[in-house]
């Protein structure tokens, strides 16, 4: 069963020996995002700062589900439980939403500080990378907004750094959930749009507002669902807005339809700081809430961040549902974490020119925040990067396996590989390298594969495990 | 101490032309309101000039530039500048320079 908040998955985490506390006094300037970093690069713990710099009696916690370790204890699994199993586990929980329930108070209401009281420098916002634009308030957050025209109400994760006291400036993208909301229901109206900041929720609360989701849906059933039982909620003191009740801080904002500020650059998922900065939005705080004795939950973004995790997961399920719903042949999908959501490995039945082409189409139609896919025939366990690259390698056509679609105004304009004309206008490309046999091949002409599984008859193989396994080997 | 700031720009080239322009800074003063943002009208100075808070400027992708500047604060402006959400910011510091 999942935890009820975010300090059982804590406690969870410590049992299995996944988080590490520590007491002495780190400084919130960089030393201990800088640790948070390493420990990402290094595939380590997370870390519990007890003693922070300038903030005594606030902790902050680094990357809750930034391991497949940690994401199985997130989901109520044996910590050693494979991503594969993840995979399957998040497939089918995400099929049977359940929808939130509303409480009249929670944790979350123990402090509540609103309108001039307001100072976002009394929350330990630590620098995260040298040569930010600012502290980052918004690294492993929920962000709650509502549809101007419908009951559609968004669940998302997106970065928020500090202007002054009580302004924020944040990158939900122009193309996100929260982007699309903004520009098509509150600017066209010049009115200003509530947000909530929900921080240190339950983990797959948190992974529900990360996870690829359809638009109009409401990532709260998700969450539900995810948990295997409701998310409940509680209304935000100065808007109509819902946040989940466990929450250890909640900041309460406003969206500005007319003014602009300046936000990032920032250190990103892809792993990299992409000069992406000079198109935000701007926010107005307007109250914050937190429970005693507060933790403020920290993502060191960047390579092997938790977004890479979370995103891997989630994003795969989705990719593998609109290609199953456009008639694409696949098998499997993995979305490496090591390749900072821009890289997709698609399983097919049947492979060839068509079928990859189909694949780039599919995945680039309205958001193309995936780059690179990497096509694979049904043998090919995509979860093994070590076949993934042998596949590639050896079976991809430099010449006739490479298709290429190129766009406008849905790019990822976190993606490194673009240059600031690119960025300002959203353009970009995608690749689909083919590495299936073309499916017109003779199967007496094909190649056939010189592993053990391929080139062996079944009784050898048998022999062989058997001789493995006896030999104490795994 | 000297007070010391630092703002971020696509090209630092006009910062440095000698007239009054529209920048953010961020206050590097120790504590816990370290890199408060500050919208100004200023001049910037690059030697720096004695007596005025030392600037340093950062590119869009973060990296520093070893040279310092002073700045010379002529006006605080509002804390947001007009424009709709996305609009480029750099654009809207430069429609209130030529205000």
């Amino acid at each position: 069963m999942a935890h009820d908040d975010f300090r059982s998955f804590l406690a969870a985490i410590n049992a299995s020996g996944d988080s590490l506390s520590i007491d002495q006094q780190i400084d919130w300037d960089q030393e201990l995002s800088g640790i948070g970093r390493l420990s990402c690069e290094r595939n380590g713990p997370a870390f519990m700062f007890d003693n922070i710099k300038d903030y005594s009696g606030w902790r902050i916690a680094t990357n809750p589900i930034a391991t497949w370790r940690r994401m199985a204890v997130a989901f109520g699994l044996p910590a050693d439980t494979h991503v594969r199993q993840l995979y399957d586990v998040y497939a089918e929980r995400e099929q049977r939403p359940i929808p939130p329930v509303i409480v009249k108070d929670g944790p979350c209401k123990e402090v509540v500080i609103a309108g001039d009281r307001v100072d976002l420098f009394d929350l330990p916002v630590p620098m995260v990378h040298e040569g930010d634009g600012g502290r980052y308030l918004g690294t492993w957050d929920l962000v709650v907004s509502k549809d101007a025209r419908s009951d559609w109400v968004n669940w998302g994760m997106y970065r928020f750094m500090i202007h002054n006291e009580r302004l924020l400036t944040g990158f939900p993208r122009p193309t996100s959930h929260l982007g699309k909301m903004l520009l098509d229901g509150y600017v066209p109206q010049k009115r200003a749009m509530p947000i909530a900041i929900a921080i240190g929720c339950d983990c797959l609360s948190h992974l529900a507002a990360a996870a690829t989701f359809r638009i109009a849906g409401n990532e709260a059933d998700l969450a539900g669902g995810l948990r295997g039982q409701p998310v409940e909620l509680v209304k935000c003191e100065t808007s109509d807005l819902y946040v989940p009740a466990s929450a250890e801080i909640v900041i309460e904002a406003e969206v500005y339809p007319d003014r602009v500020n300046q936000e990032g650059p920032y250190g990103e998922y892809p792993g990299y700081r992409s000069g992406e900065m000079g198109n935000a939005i701007c926010a107005r705080v307007s109250a914050i809430t937190h429970r005693r004795d507060p933790i403020l939950t920290l993502d060191t973004t960047g390579f092997m961040d938790s977004s890479a995790t979370s995103t891997s997961i989630s994003g795969a399920i989705a990719i593998r549902r609109r290609l199953e719903a456009n008639a694409v042949p696949v098998t499997a999908v993995y979305v490496p974490p090591e390749g900072g959501v821009h890289m997709a490995i698609v399983a097919v039945r049947r492979g060839g020119a068509e079928v990859a082409q189909k694949v780039l189409n599919v995945l680039t139609v309205r958001r193309a925040l995936i780059s690179k896919i990497i096509v694979v025939d049904e043998d090919v366990d995509v979860f093994n990067m070590a076949a993934v690259v042998h596949a590639f390698a050896t079976k991809c056509h430099p010449g006739r396996g490479i298709h290429v679609t190129r766009y406008q105004g849905r790019a990822n304009t976190l993606t490194p590989a673009y240059d600031q004309e690119e960025r300002v206008a959203r353009s970009g490309a995608s690749v689909a390298l083919d590495a299936t046999w073309p499916p017109e091949w003779p199967r007496d002409g094909t190649p056939v594969r010189a592993t053990l599984d391929s080139m062996y008859a079944p009784e050898v193989q048998r022999r062989v495990l058997e001789r493995w396994s006896a030999l104490g080997l795994k | 101490m000297a007070r010391e700031f630092e703002t971020f720009a696509r090209d630092s080239a006009p910062l440095l032309c000698g007239h009054e322009v529209v920048i953010t800074l961020r206050d590097l003063s120790p504590g816990r309101k370290k890199y408060r943002g500050l919208n100004v009208r200023a001049v910037v100075s690059r030697p720096p000039r004695p007596g005025e808070a030392t600037l340093w400027i950062r590119s869009v992708v973060g990296n520093r530039d070893p040279q310092p500047c002073s700045v010379r604060i002529v006006e605080e402006l509002p804390e947001a500048f007009e424009g709709v959400p996305y609009s480029d910011f750099f654009e809207a510091m430069q429609r209130m320079e030529q205000r």
